[in-house]
């Protein structure tokens, strides 16, 4: 059952990173259609780009406390990169130079978001997989 | 000419280009009599004021169809030959071919055009080196074995180059006539090949000009514009042999041409002359007679003329905008992503909207009853290449085509040319630039007064400098010439460990100073009183400006407050935005934004985190730049201090508020006071447009992706500019949306919307059309130096922000070796180029620039060549400079007046005749006197074996002291007012900026190094190689795996 709910607490917080991304990315492009202007996105944008590398964060620890040692791994290259660009400062988009960074900005975040899925379905199979096993157990 | 010329490579392929692309085509041509006329008729009621010219073109029709069959049973076999060879896919290099038609056709018909009207002078010069080909044709097929019998098609041709031959010891003659026949022939082409009436046009401009001007826009307006009509010949031609083998073809091309050639070239001297007319070529080679394999440094290609701008393209298009306002790096566009990527040089423009006109030359103001006339779906500005139609009733947008409706107010029936009845009351119709006068939906806001708020510096080093007081008085002398009486705002504040407030409220006698020490917990107090109204409140202002330098004069205090400062002049500006001129002397030391030493560790240099240095050290100086921008503040900093004050972090204000940074280093009010008295009275007086922003449309299929300058992007292709003077320059990059441009004709439109600073809201409007080539070699040709040494410069310094410095001139030298290699190939087939380095004509001192912009401050060595503010202050100005300015900075000019000051003649125009020298130690002589002027600065050079007459006429009593104190200064003798009136007018020359004088004699170090040897580009300076060794270096990677 611990088992179970672990999973479940995974699978909830990868939703709420796909969205956090996703949202992003929508951001992104609302700027580059010119939906938006470069002010607000900063404003809008910067504020969930810390939320979203502590989701992360937490993402790997339940792995690490529930034992799941390869998801852990394969969140761990995520979480690397997201350290990397907060420790150098990088993690906000620059409302001067967003434009030039936008074609980068949105790359990166769609390669994101292609990873969270893939996690995301792994980690579906693992609590279908669990589910079935609880229940062969009863 | 008809000797010399029968193995030039070109010519057997060039008359048959024509039929080869599209063959069915020639058919018409043959018979062209009835065709022409039948074309005509459709065309004839378009082009107004040419009717004239399409009668003898109807009449020239005839003789041509009849000329043809005569000529076309005999000489098939012989003449074809060529045109079999290289049928499709040859694409001529100077793009002839359709030059070639005309005469032929003058020459049947002599004796009807001849003298209609001598159109020679007029002629554009390419016109003329098209020409040249058409004598040698004859030659060549004589050159030919008869390889294949003919066929239908070349039928036509063999009338031309039979009926050449005949001609073409008469060609002299020819040619006057040729362009009237020419503009009507335009007509027949019309039908014959798509793209040729682009060459009517061209061609028949300068007919059409001979009339008053105004009739030369009939023409556009009228038949021509609505068929892609301001292209020239050459570029469509290749267009048709291009468009059914894609690109790949150029090569193919010049393969099968080459393949022709062979035999007609065989004669080796036929081939390099041919040659040379093409591209222009350095001999690497040794020299007969030499031992050493070398070139000789005095042959290579120097800018001593200053910036060359590409003519023909202004004489392509009458009705662009000067290229003052707009340069493209070539005015051949490319039409395929493929050849983008050939083109290893930037493609892009460099856009200076508020360029100073000469008098004369004002831009014209519009002032439209009602909206702007502006296309529905692209919001394109009506401009001289739209076309009216439907009796006047709706108008077709030039760039996306959509026909719009005509309101009534600006209906105007159209004239039996369709031409418009009120053109000639319609600058916006007849010029390339305009300024409307916008209506209130322009307007977020009533329009903002011009508004200088100063924040100044007063801690201890910028009192011992004496920048206060030059700044107090420059300003006030500057009070009554502020652009916008009577609404003009202004206001100040001063910091040091505390920000000082001033109200000057009219009704006050006395400034009254406030002084907020909270750095953390700012506040203004008073927020009312602090901008006022110049006109109202300019006692109060003078007097505080007249005590200003005394208030402060005992201050002792170190510290400064910048941070706090900025913001308390943003709380204060953010109402109405307007122009924000710090003066600042220190390094902001406390409150937000407080920066710290760098730049002095030496280990950093050479490293991956360089480029750090270079870029704002604190976020909050982007944040507030940002801010600034949003409330339509630009920010101009001047910077003094002789000690480091992180010019990377203070300029990233001005970089993204559309400002500039003028760094002063070392400032004291004796020797630099009058440079910045010059340059900030300049700044306050120049013609300033407020909270602007511009766009730049261009057509279909191509758009804007990266902008390059002093600005802030406020959409994808949107500029935000607070403030924006003529001084100011933006350069930008195309690329191409889709993979083949199917339009012959590019568009580009300028277009800044800003509030003047009578308070009327403007849009001035720039607009241009360029060709669409599929050639490679047109657009190497068509090449503009200044244009693309611009937008280089700007890539590169944008690029020493993110790499190494290294990396960066490395990254320069490649994409120019890039396009060389690729410029090569072209050739490479078919001439022995051997060691010969070969280049475009229009890029003969592209290498050179290259160099120099590896040598400038920005760019040049590493931690020890140049101080690290002095590196980021000329880095953000080039970045904004105008083209001409740059490469004055690049190469800068040198020139020798000893001769001129004691020749006893005093003409104040004789120093025309002073020659520009190259920049090397080789030509200063020790016995002369020198002027380097680099448009910032003079200095003068006393050689060591000056005659010391002139010495003690110039300098008078200091003759022998140490120069770096003398302040050069006019003495009363001929001598010296002559120099002084030299100076005056090398000033005048450029307002921008204030060339401060200063005289170094030969062999006194540092000073001469620092001030000259070290921009002398063409030496080899420290570890950076010479110019003959930069050439030696570029060939040497051209021709690896070339």
């Amino acid at each position: 059952m611990a088992g179970l709910i672990g999973w479940l607490l995974t699978f909830f917080i990868l939703i709420s990173l796909i969205g956090v991304v996703a949202f992003q990315l929508v951001c992104l492009t609302d700027l580059e259609f010119d939906y938006i202007n470069p002010y607000d996105l900063a404003v809008r944008f910067n504020k969930i780009v810390l939320p979203e590398f502590v989701t992360q964060g937490v993402l790997c620890i339940v792995f690490l406390l529930t034992g799941h040692w390869f998801m852990f791994l394969l969140s761990l290259p995520y979480l690397w990169y997201n350290v990397r660009l907060y420790m150098q400062k990088k993690h906000s988009v620059d409302v001067t130079e967003i434009y030039n960074q936008l074609h980068w900005e949105k790359k990166q975040r769609l390669i994101k978001l292609g990873y969270l899925i893939v996690t995301l379905v792994m980690c579906l199979f693992w609590l279908l997989w669990t589910i079935g096993v609880d229940d062969d157990e009863y | 000419m008809g000797t010399e010329n029968p193995g030039r490579p070109n010519f057997p392929a060039r008359p048959t280009f024509p039929f080869a692309s599209p063959p069915p085509t020639m058919t018409p041509f043959t018979s062209s009599g009835p065709v022409v006329g039948s074309e005509v008729s459709g065309f004839r009621p378009t082009p107004p004021a040419a009717p004239q010219n399409i009668m003898p073109f109807s009449s020239s029709g005839p003789p041509v169809g009849s000329g043809a069959p005569a000529f076309r049973p005999s000489p098939p076999a012989r003449f074809n030959d060529p045109s079999v060879s290289a049928p499709t896919t040859y694409v001529p290099p100077t793009g002839g071919p359709y030059q070639r038609f005309p005469t032929p056709s003058t020459a049947q018909a002599p004796p009807a055009h001849a003298p209609p009207m001598g159109q020679q002078p007029n002629q554009p010069p390419q016109a003329q080196t098209h020409f040249r080909p058409q004598p040698q044709i004859p030659s060549v097929p004589m050159g030919f074995p008869p390889q294949s019998v003919n066929s239908v098609p070349f039928t036509g041709n063999i009338p031309y180059s039979s009926s050449d031959s005949s001609f073409s010891a008469s060609r002299p003659n020819f040619q006057p006539s040729f362009s009237p026949v020419d503009s009507s022939y335009s007509a027949a082409r019309v039908r014959l090949q798509p793209p040729l009436p682009g060459y009517a046009s061209k061609q028949s401009n300068p007919v059409t000009q001979a009339p008053p001007i105004p009739s030369a826009f009939p023409l556009h307006q009228g038949g021509y514009v609505p068929n892609p009509p301001t292209s020239s010949s050459p570029f469509h031609t290749h267009q048709g042999s291009l468009f059914p083998p894609p690109p790949v073809a150029t090569p193919l091309g010049l393969h099968s041409r080459d393949q022709m050639q062979h035999p007609g070239s065989l004669p080796p001297v036929g081939g390099i002359q041919g040659l040379m007319e093409d591209f222009s070529s350095l001999s690497l080679g040794s020299v007969p007679g030499s031992i050493e394999p070398g070139l000789d440094p005095k042959a290579l290609p120097r800018p001593l003329d200053g910036d060359v701008e590409p003519k023909s393209f202004a004489e392509m298009y009458p009705l662009n905008c000067s290229s003052r306002y707009l340069r493209l790096t070539t005015t051949a566009i490319p039409n395929s992503q493929s050849l983008v990527s050939r083109w290893h040089l930037p493609l892009g423009a460099v856009v200076c909207p508020l360029a100073e006109p000469p008098d004369g030359e004002e831009v014209p103001i519009v002032n439209f009853a009602s909206s702007i006339i502006r296309c529905r779906r692209c919001r394109t500005y009506v401009n001289p290449y739209v076309t009216f139609t439907d009796a006047g009733r709706k108008w077709r947008c030039n760039i996306c085509s959509l026909l719009n409706d005509v309101p009534g107010e600006y209906f105007a029936p159209l004239d039996a040319t369709g031409r418009r009845m009120d053109l000639d009351q319609r600058p916006e119709l007849t010029k390339g630039s305009v300024e409307f006068v916008a209506p209130t939906e322009y307007m977020v806001r009533p329009p903002m007064p011009p508004l200088y708020f100063f924040l100044i510096d007063v801690s201890v080093s910028a009192i011992r400098s004496g920048m206060i007081e030059v700044v107090a008085q420059t300003i006030r002398s500057c009070l009554d010439e502020l652009p916008g009486f009577p609404r003009t705002q202004i206001g100040f504040i001063t910091y040091d460990s505390a920000i000082h407030f001033y109200n000057m409220k009219s009704s006050l006698t006395q400034p009254q100073m406030m002084v907020v020490s909270d750095l953390d917990d700012l506040f203004v107090p008073l927020p009312d009183d602090l901008l006022v109204n110049l006109s109202e409140s300019k006692n109060v202002v003078e007097t505080f400006l007249d005590s200003l330098p005394s208030m402060f004069q005992d201050n002792v205090n170190v510290e400064s407050a910048f941070g706090p400062a900025l913001k308390a002049a943003f709380m204060v500006m953010s109402q109405l935005g307007g122009k924000l001129l710090i003066f600042q002397n220190t390094l902001p030391s406390l409150g937000v934004g407080r920066l710290k030493l760098r730049g002095d560790d030496l280990r950093v240099y050479g490293t991956d985190k360089e480029h750090a240095l270079r870029i704002a050290e604190d976020p909050f100086y982007k944040q507030m730049a940002a801010d600034f921008t949003k409330f339509q503040i630009a920010v101009d900093v001047f910077a003094f201090s002789d000690k480091y004050t992180d010019i990377a972090s203070l300029g990233t204000l001005a970089k993204y508020t559309g400002g500039q940074v003028c760094y002063y280093p070392n400032f004291q009010s004796a020797i630099h006071g009058e440079k910045l008295k010059h340059e900030l009275a300049r700044d306050l007086t120049r013609e300033t447009a407020w909270e602007s922003v511009m766009r730049v449309r261009c057509g279909k299929g191509i758009r804007f992706s990266s902008y390059h300058g002093n600005f802030m992007l406020r959409s994808t292709d949107l500029l935000a500019l607070p403030a924006v003077d003529c001084d100011k320059a933006f350069a930008m990059q195309l690329s191409l949306e889709e993979t083949l441009l199917t339009n012959q004709t590019v568009f580009f439109q300028v277009a800044l919307l800003y509030t003047a600073s009578c308070g009327e809201r403007r849009i001035r409007v720039h607009t241009a059309a360029a060709p669409v080539v599929a050639d490679l070699g047109e657009m190497y040709r068509q090449a503009d130096t200044g244009a693309i040494v611009s937008l280089f410069s700007r890539l590169a310094i944008e690029k020493t922000l993110s790499s190494k410095l290294e990396d960066a001139r490395n990254a320069l030298q490649l994409r120019m070796v890039k396009a060389l290699k690729e410029y090569r190939n072209l050739y490479a087939v078919q001439h022995r180029l051997g060691a010969r380095m070969i280049y475009p004509e229009s890029l003969k001192f592209l290498v050179l620039y290259g160099l120099a912009l590896c040598k400038s401050i920005p760019l040049r060595g590493g931690y020890a060549d140049s101080q690290l503010d002095e590196r980021c202050a000329a880095g953000y100005t080039m970045m904004s400079l105008p083209v001409k300015k740059l490469l004055n900075l690049l190469y800068p000019s040198l020139i020798r007046v000893d001769e001129y000051l004691l020749k006893p003649s005093s003409q104040v125009d004789e120093f025309k005749e002073i020659k520009r020298l190259p920049l090397a130690a080789e030509s200063l002589d020790s016995r002369g006197l020198y002027i380097y002027d680099d448009g910032f600065r003079l200095v003068i050079w006393f050689g060591r074996m000056l005659s010391p007459d002139i010495a003690i006429n110039l300098l008078g009593s200091e003759f022998a002291a140490e120069l770096s104190r003398v302040i050069l200064g006019e003495h009363d003798n001929e001598m010296s007012r002559k120099l002084m009136r030299l100076i005056n007018k090398l000033r005048e020359n450029d307002r921008s900026s204030f060339q401060l004088c200063h005289l170094v004699r030969q062999g006194e170090q540092p000073r001469e190094g620092f001030f000259l040897l070290a921009n002398l580009v063409e030496d080899q300076i420290g570890g950076t190689s010479g110019y003959v060794d930069w050439v030696l270096q570029i060939h040497r990677q051209v021709q690896q795996n070339a």
